[in-house]
């Protein structure tokens, strides 16, 4: 059966793991991860939940100081779409072997040429319109739009400079000048195409290709994405391919994690602008809600192996895995337990994330406890601590540590089963020879 | 498990009527089950029998009659501050163990283990009568371009990658003909780097 599987998953993974246009997007979208880690944290400091904190530091620094904070979230989750767009054409020049630079700024010239740049108002004259760019456009509503164009663009600059349609300098000329004046036909002929594409959406019913995109592929997508369903198909191929040894999240994720990070930062924005948090299925939700300890929800199964399991490997294996447990990085046992390949803990590493997803869902659906805030905390952020800042709640954090025991509970026959098959291997050797530990000291006369 | 001496290769891996191959392992302390990339300076040190990820190569070593005698490990960072005095440590204990033959791996794209794996298999090769094998991932270039002519290096992916169950199939596959002292000449160009 596991033969059948890999022969059905293996093709799957490596068309996913080796499409360059997904690389491309999902590489496109780490390089902006950071900026988004720290302009959430300024909006946390902003909204930070206990309550009176906005007044406390009123009394110290004025009212309306949170306002001082936002402009740094402005500049980061705010023009989302301008990051994404630099950073897709950035990583598919990389996967194609083009100029990275000059695809990454032919991709933002492309992705504001198509932009509308009036902004219609209403003013004491009466309605009018003034030129600039709107952050309707360049926030989370453009992120599927600029992917697109960061790719095209990339595509079609590519396309014209390998047919050698470049002005050639003579030798001798510097590299930078060289470059720059070959980069000169294949981009004007990539802006002209997008200069065209501009006036033919201009002349449909959506006025805008960032409209047409939002209203036919990104709600649409992100409603499928923000679903329970979809959450349980994800977390179960995450850990279906661990299992096989292949990375889970890096192969489903170049297909959910636009739609994920998209939910987020629309919550965030929401959160900032104190309205009704819209999504469940965020970001967030997969990061603290879904696994604990890593792909596998595995913190359940290394407390299990420090506090029930009787085999010194198991044991000791457990306490080196605790601390990085905590912070969701479980690489020592998915190898060294292991995991990978290891039928007996297969089972439970698949079920424990679909019951924590179904559960969390459920507890956010019937209003236990508040929406995922879209606050982007490191995956890193221990479990209780996430579980507080990104919704506000306690109830959050308690409803994180019931999991954690639930997982436990889950985990608990199975690793008995290994910890018992260990236990043989290590008792029958000291049968054998009474010591199981190879001493090199015996050696030191080498 | 006891084992007696097989009549017809005169080893003594008989074992419930089958003549297995001792096969040795090497590996470091996130393969041998002894912490992650945090605990590097873990001290050279063995166990009696499989630990760690053998468990992910039971299927083939069971499938080729293969059987682990013993696992050395050490830390990453340990052996490449102590390179000289582990490896020596190691060829003098495996030449005490004698198995039929030694797996170095499977090392993936961690660097620190995938050069401790060609050191020891260069040095088990070289300064024993024993077959030594590495096997790691095409990201080890400066590793694999330094050894690959010395010895065999099966190719793996990296963590993570794809193709791992078929790469420990061919780790098993490759070791068991070596200490069968078969020719490789072909599956060479296959397998290895």
């Amino acid at each position: 059966m596991f033969k059948a599987l890999e022969k059905l998953l293996m093709p799957l993974a490596d068309k996913l793991g080796k499409n360059k246009l997904l690389i491309a997007i999902r590489d496109g979208f780490l390089i902006s991860t950071p900026l988004i880690i720290v302009g959430s944290i300024f909006i946390l400091i902003a909204n930070f939940p206990i309550p009176g904190w906005s007044e406390f530091w009123a009394k110290i620094f004025g009212e309306g100081w949170e306002s001082y904070l936002s402009t740094v979230s402005r500049a980061t989750f705010d023009i989302v779409s301008l990051l994404t767009v630099v950073g897709v054409g950035f990583a598919y020049a990389r996967e194609i072997g083009a100029d990275r630079i000059q695809g990454a700024v032919v991709a933002l010239v492309s992705f504001v040429i198509i932009m509308p740049t009036s902004i219609p108002y209403v003013g004491e004259d009466g309605p009018s319109t003034l030129s600039g760019i709107s952050f309707d456009f360049v926030g989370t509503k453009g992120i599927f739009l600029a992917m697109f164009i960061g790719i095209l663009s990339v595509k079609i600059f590519h396309m014209v400079y390998k047919r050698g349609w470049t002005i050639k300098l003579p030798k001798g000329v510097p590299p930078a000048v060289f470059d720059s004046f070959a980069a000169l036909i294949p981009s004007a002929i990539v802006m002209f195409f997008f200069f065209l594409i501009g006036i033919i959406f201009k002349l449909t019913p959506f006025e805008s290709a960032h409209n047409f995109i939002y209203t036919v592929l990104q709600a649409p997508l992100m409603g499928v994405g923000n679903s329970l369903g979809a959450q349980i198909i994800y977390t179960f191929l995450n850990s279906l391919f661990w299992f096989f040894g292949i990375n889970g999240p890096a192969v489903t994720n170049s297909v959910f994690s636009p739609i994920f990070r998209t939910l987020s930062i629309e919550n965030l924005a929401a959160f900032e602008a104190g309205k009704t948090l819209p999504h469940i299925y965020t970001g967030q939700f997969v990061d603290f809600f879904q696994t604990f300890g890593g792909g596998g929800s595995t913190l359940s199964l290394v407390i299990l192996m420090i506090t029930i399991c009787k085999s010194q490997r198991i044991k000791q294996l457990g306490k080196l895995s605790i601390v990085p447990g905590i912070f969701g990085i479980n690489e020592p046992i998915i190898f060294g337990l292991p995991i990978v390949l290891n039928p007996v803990l297969i089972i439970p590493f698949v079920l424990v994330p679909i019951m924590n997803t179904i559960l969390a869902g459920i507890a956010f659906e019937t209003g236990l406890f508040p929406y995922t805030n879209g606050v982007n905390l490191p995956w890193s952020t221990p479990p209780i601590f996430s579980g507080y800042l990104v919704t506000g709640s306690f109830v959050a954090a308690i409803f994180q540590v019931v999991l954690i025991i639930l997982g436990c509970l889950v985990y608990y026959p199975f690793i008995k089963i290994l910890d018992k098959q260990y236990l043989k291997d290590e008792s029958s050797q000291i049968t054998e020879d009474e010591l199981e530990d190879i001493s090199f000291d015996d050696l030191s006369s080498l | 498990m006891t084992y007696r001496r097989c009549n017809e290769c005169s080893s003594s891996n008989l074992y419930e009527g089958i003549c297995k191959l001792n096969v040795l392992m090497v590996f470091d302390q996130v393969q041998a089950g002894m912490g992650g990339k945090e605990n590097p300076n873990l001290p050279l040190g063995g166990k009696k029998g499989p630990i760690g990820s053998v468990t992910m190569l039971e299927p083939y070593l069971a499938e080729l009659d293969e059987n682990v005698i013993a696992c050395f490990y050490c830390g990453d960072g340990y052996f490449k501050n102590h390179q000289d005095e582990v490896t020596n440590k190691m060829i003098g204990m495996i030449k005490k163990f004698n198995p039929d033959v030694v797996i170095c791996g499977p090392a993936y794209n961690y660097k620190g283990y995938a050069y401790m794996c060609a050191i020891v298999a260069d040095a088990v090769q070289t300064q024993t009568d024993i077959p030594a094998i590495a096997a790691m991932s095409a990201e080890n270039e400066e590793t694999i371009s330094a050894y690959k002519e010395k010895i065999c290096i099966v190719k793996m992916p990296k963590k993570g990658g794809t193709g791992l169950s078929n790469a420990l199939r061919n780790i098993c596959l490759f070791a068991k003909k070596m200490a069968n002292h078969e020719d490789l000449s072909e599956i060479k160009k296959i397998y290895c780097f």
